[in-house]
């Protein structure tokens, strides 16, 4: 009983860190579009690519510090999760589709949370 | 109810629906909406509605670095058939993409300084401008990139850029046409290739007999050509990536060929799979109905083409998901081809200028 109790006083801490909290946000694959995310996103957050179109995509991550994250393939109806490793402005492009690109800018980890 | 008086019912209940099918059947085949072997049917409403997007732009995208001007255009039309811009003088980039061949060379690879025949086939460069990767393997993101690669490439023209600047300033004829495009500036590579991507952006494909289709003139394109638009779109599942008005999404697919070329898989990480093999979608506008096909110009006929998409191509880890088997009739085949002839307009002519 006293474990149990300690584990959620850390969750809650965790939880109630603020800064240091991740946060999961979805990315939308439409067609030959990515739809992009309104809030704003950080260091150690976790982004689900939900590929919703009818085709299959690749995409992959390029930080501000040149090195890349290869999602793996991804056929319709699939989710693949990334968490975001390097602060600053990155590039996410598909393999396959060179046409489709979004640009997104990662705030450092200990930055202010989302609203 | 008698034997009699229900047979009646029967054959008049039968004979309605008989009609109405005929009826409705009719309707479809009036607006061209069925394949002719029945697998492949589409609405009229979902042609409409596919149709829009396959309706060409209005006008030439020019980037802002590399804006257009008339006379940007015609000194990239010189620099383009002038064969001086080679390291042996013999080779320009008509050689290989002939305006009279249908801007490629009609060879299953293609060949220039050296006599070594390259390891891929020339693709087109017609509606170049709306381009989003170029090259087989993507390896350019822009024309004013891709113009430089075949002009320095040891088997293509084989010329350095800084042997380029040099060539250039040699030739008197080329001191008024840069300084009349790049007033005060010297006589450089850069702005060399500057010119002939403008002028490549110009070469746009002219109207097809598909495209006045798209525009409202119904009897543009025969019924086989109509029907094989719907294969297109639907059991022969080419939209996947031929799609759009320049029919092809540029985008990047291993598609089972018989290769030791790994495209774009030399570009990419050896985690991404799915990239080994792959290459560029081309358009099949103005396809040349006599081949050869594919990157490698391995195929002869568009017959031969057909065939491999309904095998669906060697199976191997890269292998696109997009390429499944398709089982096409020899009426659906016929009718493919014959809407392929539509997309062929009349040929994009420039018997080149005069050099200096």
């Amino acid at each position: 009983m006293r474990v149990v109790r300690a584990l959620i006083i850390a969750t809650v801490m965790v939880l109630s860190s603020g800064p240091a909290y991740s946060a999961e946000h979805t990315l939308i694959m439409h067609h030959m579009e990515l739809e992009e995310i309104t809030v704003p996103v950080r260091v150690g957050d976790v982004v689900n690519f939900d590929n919703r179109s009818d085709m299959t995509h690749n995409l992959y991550v390029t930080y501000s510090d040149g090195t890349v994250d290869n999602l793996d393939t991804q056929v319709p109806g699939t989710q693949r999760k990334l968490t975001l490793r390097v602060a600053g402005p990155a590039i996410i492009k598909c393999w396959i589709h060179p046409i489709i690109r979004l640009e997104m800018e990662i705030a450092p980890k200990d930055a202010p949370a989302a609203p | 109810m008698t034997f009699r008086r229900a047979l009646s019912c029967s054959i008049i209940v039968s004979s309605v629906a008989t009609f109405l099918t005929v009826v409705a059947r009719g309707n479809e085949l009036t607006t061209g909406v069925e394949s002719s072997a029945g697998s492949a049917r589409m609405s009229a409403a979902a042609i409409d509605e596919l149709k829009v997007k396959f309706r060409r732009p209005t006008s030439i995208p020019f980037p802002k670095s590399n804006p257009f001007d008339e006379k940007k255009k015609e000194l990239g039309r010189t620099l383009f058939f002038d064969p001086r811009l080679s390291v042996t003088g013999s080779v320009s980039c008509a050689s290989c993409h002939d305006p009279n061949i249908g801007w490629t060379d009609g060879l299953a690879r293609g060949v220039g300084v050296t006599g070594v025949p390259l390891p891929r086939r020339t693709p087109g460069i017609v509606d170049a401008a709306w381009l989003t990767a170029l090259m087989w393997d993507g390896r350019a993101d822009t024309l004013e990139q891709q113009a430089a690669m075949p002009i320095t490439a040891e088997h293509e023209m084989g010329m350095p850029l800084d042997g380029l600047t040099k060539r250039l300033n040699e030739i008197d004829g080329y001191k008024s046409l840069f300084e009349a495009v790049f007033p005060g500036k010297e006589i450089n590579a850069k702005n060399a290739i500057a010119a002939l991507a403008t002028y490549e952006r110009t070469l746009v494909s002219n109207k097809s007999s598909f495209d006045r289709w798209i525009d409202g003139d119904a009897s543009a394109i025969s019924a086989a050509a109509r029907r094989g638009f719907v294969v297109f779109n639907s059991t022969g599942r080419c939209n996947k990536c031929h799609s759009g008005w320049r029919f092809t999404d540029d985008s990047f697919h291993d598609i089972g060929l018989r290769s030791e070329d790994i495209g774009r898989g030399k570009f990419a990480p050896p985690s991404v799979t799915i990239m080994k093999h792959a290459f560029k979608t081309p358009s099949l506008r103005n396809a040349r109905m006599s081949g050869p096909y594919m990157h490698n110009g391995s195929m002869k006929t568009m017959e031969e083409v057909l065939d491999h998409y309904e095998k669906g191509g060697e199976l191997r880890p890269s292998l696109s998901p997009e390429m499944k088997p398709v089982k096409l009739s020899r009426q659906e085949k016929d009718d493919l081809l014959a809407f392929l002839k539509t997309l062929g307009g009349p040929p994009l002519a420039d018997k080149g200028p005069e050099l200096p």
